[in-house]
């Protein structure tokens, strides 16, 4: 019959800006941009000294974003990992009990990697909502860290390494930035050129689909958990031989900085959308945030609750929620009254 | 299944229809298991171990659970409503210690009540509206509120510890009993009764336990659903508030690091209670047995000579054990 | 049954060259026979149609095919060699691509990863870019479709996701190609490249087996064609053998006439009380309908022709983009603008999900019932507990419940006293509308006859019904005036005298535009 005439499919391939316009049409990391530059343009008018002082602030990057990253490929999946800020905590300690320096850093990130085998078991095995045996987990972890510890700070006995390992070592970076920087560069390479990380977009956002495609889905979120398992040992370590001691009570401000960073950074908490680079740009808006609050005085306290709006304005913000809002908020005040008579 | 099989599968089934279910321990045990594991505890608790039948122990029992046993009653409300937990119950409780001792210091206890209730209700209308009008993530809004609420508290307070006086009516209170029992588990026992009543009972218990159970069927019926996850982080509120009173005037201090742990434990009793983390099934008087249960196994470790550290181990593991339970029970059950 | 599944004729046209057959197939669900002892063969290059009213059996017997369903008895034999049952891999390697019915794309990856989805090539573990395209190229090419391969599916439209859809299964290099009601979602102008291609695709020698509601297709590209009822294969013919009104016939053909024992006498209509006008939402392109007190109107017409949609827009269970819905019981025009002011003036909504939307399973009858009436069984707040007691009894009486325990867990009943269930619970509101989406899917026959009668009462006792029907039968038998929608749109209108399955499925299918071939 037809097929010469044909219809029209596709889209036209257009000039150099419609290319532009279709690239960042794409991206789901547009909030954390704005963020950015918002924070960044306050930063500049207030607080310069936040960029003068870059490496302070690339420190502040790294500790908040090392953790968001490996929850970020969980989050892909549609899963959610609460246990990183206790993972961070136990590895910490457990590092820190061996007097052995290396013997201690594989030991830790060793523990780092069965904690994510243990929730992805009750996830993908058991069947219970990650949130639930994460937060379990959470609790649990807590705990031991406490007793492990003595329910005091462990201290190092290697202190010399940690002294050296808080000293620039590339340039002016410190290892944690380069540490950070390598785990970045290793897990957006992973989501995105790597099959099995590009495959936990589709566990996230087609699960079914993902089994019909003969993906191994139990398998990818084994992975997904030993990443954020492994990632948050490592960030234990790193403060370990920061500070030269492990504090068993370490990292309670890190669940809200790394799933704020996660959140703003276009992860979508149902899974399926989001990217290794949103994260990156979401920790690095509150990196500077902190670091320009700090700067200009601020307490700790109040910038828990900045950071804390931030994720609470991140989670209600989220382009799914809006769209119900619209609905729920009309419904909401409309009522039964929300009728009346026409004519 | 596809929808055509299950039609299919639905229509043969025919009339009447319902299977006996044949007896399933894991189902046995996530409903009604927890009557007898409590009693079990107890009596091993009271043979085995040194000094936990004194009466000292537990008076000192009550007093630990009351205020836990009062924020896991009305947390009940956000868990049968499908929303996991209320994570910002560990702010709302130190607010509510720390407004009742440094405002009534300050001014009087009314007015001390009066805001810390402004308070509470503020947190369950944020709570609530994030929740059940924007349908953000429970667990993520209550961890943000947590820390928005806690870096509040510590900013007014400056991390300092409150005093209440010596002679005060909050200390005459808080050391007041009725025979055996202290005046603040009168109090978790009223709670429980009242909310009890609330969820089972009223109009507003009935639409949590629905919208808990199916939340689209709920709102198909033409039920206002915001108001009702907005309601069931309320009562989680005021709840709170007051474990936080109980619990301020049992120390007769406020601080505002005094109630950590509260959001597990409170957890824990409600699951371990049998209420069930996926919605629509539980009560708020077997969260008391589940606070009775989680209080005592938290005595018994105290009294072996376990460290916090060990207490929170087994509490999450309790936790995940519980749901791990109730989970593989549903399976069974096909439900 | 009086017709037998004509194995002998099959094998005639087919010979010894069939590449894919399916032999004896049984698969059941619970107690439930989905397909019951069908075999079908297919031969290389030509395009095989099925057919068959919704819940007959094709995507079972084609989700069997592939492999992700495990066969109760019979086998799958691919060129002689029988398929280890129940491996998609095993199909897939034997060469057998589905196409499925609900898309199965992952949103966020581009077009050239969902292709290659599962296949996707690499080299220790990194995907080989410039393999993965060019595989995806080499597809959408083989379908002629221009799409830009690093676009993110959720940036697609409905039919360009269909279309990468096909691709994908293209570009596994099938031998026996599967598609499940492709154009459900399509334009015409789309389905007529799609059937193009389709017959292209065949002339290179690829067998296809093609399910679809919609006649006209099947007469135009198929050579063979099945016709599947309640499971059972009915008949196999060659297309240049038989006639469209004739497949109507096959796929409606059944004896279903003495399980309605009465048929409605026509009451009176009364005034106009649903007044629905120029009703826009997804799937549904501008919609008037009226519905008279007394009068029951049923709305026929195709899954996916948008008829949920329109439903659920008038409601307000959905949101509509256009149009009003007024409702007039007392005189005054109301209009109706949200789902609970629908409800709180006399509408009653019965979904088509009953498990998901209908019932909470977890909750027994009497809470479920007492539902959406609760404001008339509580004082100050307070559940009045004797009262629902009660009051729930009376309707599960009403309605039928069997067995009449309204303690239990909903979940607990069978499908059609379910749906008894979502009944009762806007019985006991009285209401002046009630619209019914699938009322008895899935329901056994004896609960089927009683939510007929319940209808007819409700319509006799002056309540204004919209049914929602695929079943056309039941459409028939209780509807006054049925409106038949196609393509978010009404097809034609048709009396009850005027009405009967042909007239109805010729509408729906689009059937009446073969005639003139």
């Amino acid at each position: 019959m037809s097929q010469a005439q044909g219809i029209q499919l596709g889209q036209e391939q257009g000039g150099l800006v419609s290319r532009i316009r279709v690239t960042i049409a794409r991206r789901t990391e547009g909030r954390a941009l704005a963020l950015l530059i918002l924070v960044a343009i306050a930063t500049w008018i207030t607080e310069p000294t936040a960029f003068t002082a870059w490496e302070v602030t690339l420190g502040r990057v790294a500790l908040i974003g090392l953790v968001a990253l490996g929850l970020t490929a969980v989050i892909l999946m549609g899963e959610l990992d609460l246990s990183v800020a206790s993972t961070l905590a136990v590895c910490g300690v457990v590092m820190a009990s061996i007097d052995n320096l290396a013997l201690g850093v594989v030991a830790a990130l060793a523990v780092g990697l069965i904690i994510g085998v243990v929730n992805a078991f009750f996830v993908v095995v058991v069947g219970i909502n990650s949130f639930i045996a994460s937060l379990g987990m959470l609790f649990f972890l807590r705990g031991a860290a406490f007793v492990i510890s003595n329910e005091e700070p462990v201290r190092l006995a290697s202190r010399d390494a940690g002294i050296a390992f808080g000293k620039p070592f590339l340039g002016p970076l410190t290892p944690r930035m380069v540490i950070f920087i390598v785990a970045f560069i290793a897990l957006q390479v992973f989501v995105t050129r790597v099959r099995a990380g590009r495959e936990f977009y589709a566990v996230g956002g087609n699960r079914e689909a993902a089994y019909d495609a003969g993906i191994p889905v139990r398998r990818r979120i084994f992975t997904g958990f030993m990443i954020s398992g492994f990632v948050a040992a490592l960030a234990g370590v790193i403060n370990t031989l920061e500070r030269t001691a492990a504090d068993p009570t370490a990292g309670s401000t890190v669940l809200l900085a790394s799933f704020a960073a996660a959140i703003i950074g276009g992860v979508l908490l149902t899974g399926g959308r989001g990217s290794i680079f949103g994260t990156l740009l979401g920790a690095t808006s509150l990196g500077i945030l902190q670091v320009a609050l700090t700067l200009t005085g601020v307490q700790v306290d109040v910038q828990n609750i900045v950071i804390g709006l931030v994720l609470l304005l991140a989670v209600i913000t989220d382009p799914n929620s809006l769209r119900t809002v619209v609905g729920s908020a009309r419904s909401l005040f409309q009522g039964r009254s929300g009728s009346h008579p026409v004519g | 299944m596809t929808n055509e099989a299950q039609s299919v599968a639905e229509a043969v089934v025919g009339e009447p229809a319902i299977e006996k279910q044949p007896f399933n321990l894991l189902v046995w045990m996530s409903s009604r298991g927890i009557f007898v594991f409590t009693t079990v505890l107890v009596v091993v608790a009271a043979i085995f171990i040194d000094g936990f039948a004194s009466l000292d122990n537990i008076t000192d029992v009550f007093n630990r659970a009351a205020p836990i046993g009062i924020v896991a009653v009305g947390m009940t409300f956000v868990v049968i409503s499908a929303n996991y937990l209320d994570l910002s119950v560990v702010a709302q409780v130190a607010t509510a210690a720390v407004v009742l001792i440094a405002v009534s210091n300050e001014s009087n206890i009314p007015a001390a009540m009066a805001l810390a209730f402004v308070i509470a209700l503020l947190y369950g209308l944020v709570n609530g509206v994030a929740v059940g009008v924007f349908k953000a993530n429970a667990v993520i809004v209550t961890l943000s509120t947590t820390f928005i609420g806690l870096g509040i508290l510590r900013w007014f307070s400056g991390g300092s510890i409150y005093f209440g006086p010596q002679d005060g009516a909050i200390r005459s209170f808080g050391l007041a009993k009725i025979g055996p029992f202290p005046l603040s588990m009168i109090v978790l026992i009223l709670m429980t009764l009242i909310l009890s009543f609330v969820l089972t009972r009223t109009n507003f218990g009935f639409l949590v336990r629905s919208y808990g159970s199916n939340r689209d069927a709920t709102r198909l019926a033409g039920v206002n659903t915001a108001w009702v996850v907005i309601g069931a982080f309320t009562i989680t509120s005021i709840a709170a508030m007051i474990g936080g009173f109980v619990l301020g005037a049992f120390s007769n201090t406020a601080v505002s690091s005094m109630s950590t742990g509260f959001d597990f434990r409170a957890l824990a009793a409600i699951i371990v209670g049998g209420t069930s983390v996926f919605g629509g099934r539980g009560s708020v008087l077997r969260t008391l047995l589940g606070v009775v249960f989680v209080s005592v196994l938290t005595n018994i470790m105290v009294l072996s000579g376990l460290g916090f550290g060990v207490q929170q181990m087994a509490i999450g593991a309790l936790i995940v054990a519980a749901v791990s339970i109730d989970s593989l029970a549903r399976k069974a059950s096909g439900t | 049954m009086s017709e037998n599944p004509t194995t002998e004729t099959t094998r005639q046209d087919a010979g010894g060259r069939a590449i894919i057959e399916a032999r004896n197939v049984v698969k059941r669900f619970g107690g439930a026979t989905a397909v019951d002892d069908v075999s079908i063969e297919v031969a290389p290059g030509e395009i095989y149609g099925l057919v068959g009213e919704n819940g007959a059996g094709k995507s079972t017997l084609m989700r069997v095919l592939a492999g992700i369903l495990t066969p109760d008895h019979g086998s799958v034999v691919v060129d002689g060699r029988e398929l280890e049952a129940g491996s998609t891999r095993a199909a897939l390697e034997a060469g057998i691509s589905l196409v499925h019915q609900e898309l199965s794309l992952v949103p966020e990856l581009t077009v050239a990863e969902n292709i290659v989805l599962g296949t996707t090539p690499v080299q220790a573990g990194f995907i080989k870019k410039r393999e993965m395209k060019k595989i995806a190229s080499d597809a959408l090419e083989e379908i002629r479709v221009q799409v830009d391969l690093d676009e993110p599916i959720v940036r697609l439209s409905v039919a360009l996701r269909q279309f990468v859809e096909i691709a994908r299964a293209i570009a596994r290099k099938p031998r026996v190609l599967i598609l499940d009601e492709p154009t459900a979602t399509l334009t015409p102008a789309e389905t007529d490249y799609l059937l193009d291609m389709l017959e292209r695709l065949a002339g290179q020698g690829l067998a296809i087996i093609y399910i679809s509601h919609r006649i006209p297709e099947i007469f135009r590209i198929c050579n063979r064609v099945s016709v599947l009822r309640d499971g059972h294969l009915v008949d196999t013919v060659s297309i240049s053998d038989i006639k469209p009104n004739e497949i109507v016939d096959k796929m409606v053909g059944r004896e279903l006439k003495q399980e309605l024992e009465t048929s409605r006498t026509k009451v009176a209509a009364g005034d106009v009380v649903l007044q629905a006008r120029g009703i826009k939402a997804p799937g549904v392109n501008g919609i008037d309908l009226d519905v008279r007190a007394g009068e029951i109107v049923g709305l026929g017409g195709l899954v996916g022709a948008g008829r949920t949609e329109l439903v659920r827009a008038i409601v307000g269970a959905d949101i509509k983009s256009a149009g009003t819905v007024t409702i007039n019981t007392d005189g005054t025009m109301r209009r109706v603008n949200s789902y609970r002011s629908a409800i709180s003036h006399g509408f009653a909504y019965v979904p088509e999900e009953r498990r998901t939307d209908g019932l909470a399973l977890t909750m027994t009858v009497s809470d479920n019932i007492a539902l959406p009436n609760r404001s008339q069984l509580s004082r100050y707040s307070v559940l009045m507990r004797g009262k629902i007691g009660t009051f729930a009894k009376e309707l599960a009486d009403a309605v039928g419940l069997r067995p009449p325990e309204i303690q239990r867990e909903a979940g607990d009943f069978s499908g059609g006293n379910q749906q008894k269930v979502v009944l009762a619970k806007w019985l006991g509101r009285k209401p002046d509308v009630i619209i019914l989406d699938e009322p008895t899917r899935g329901v056994d026959v004896g609960a089927k006859v009683e939510i007929h009668r319940l209808v007819r009462d409700l319509a006799e006792g002056g309540t204004a019904v919209l049914v929602v029907s695929s079943d056309l039968p039941e459409l028939l038998d209780l509807a006054d005036v049925i409106h038949v929608v196609r393509d978010g749109r009404i097809a034609g209108t048709l009396s009850r005298d005027e009405a009967d399955e042909k007239s109805v499925m010729s509408l729906a299918s689009g059937e009446s535009q073969v005639r003139g071939l």
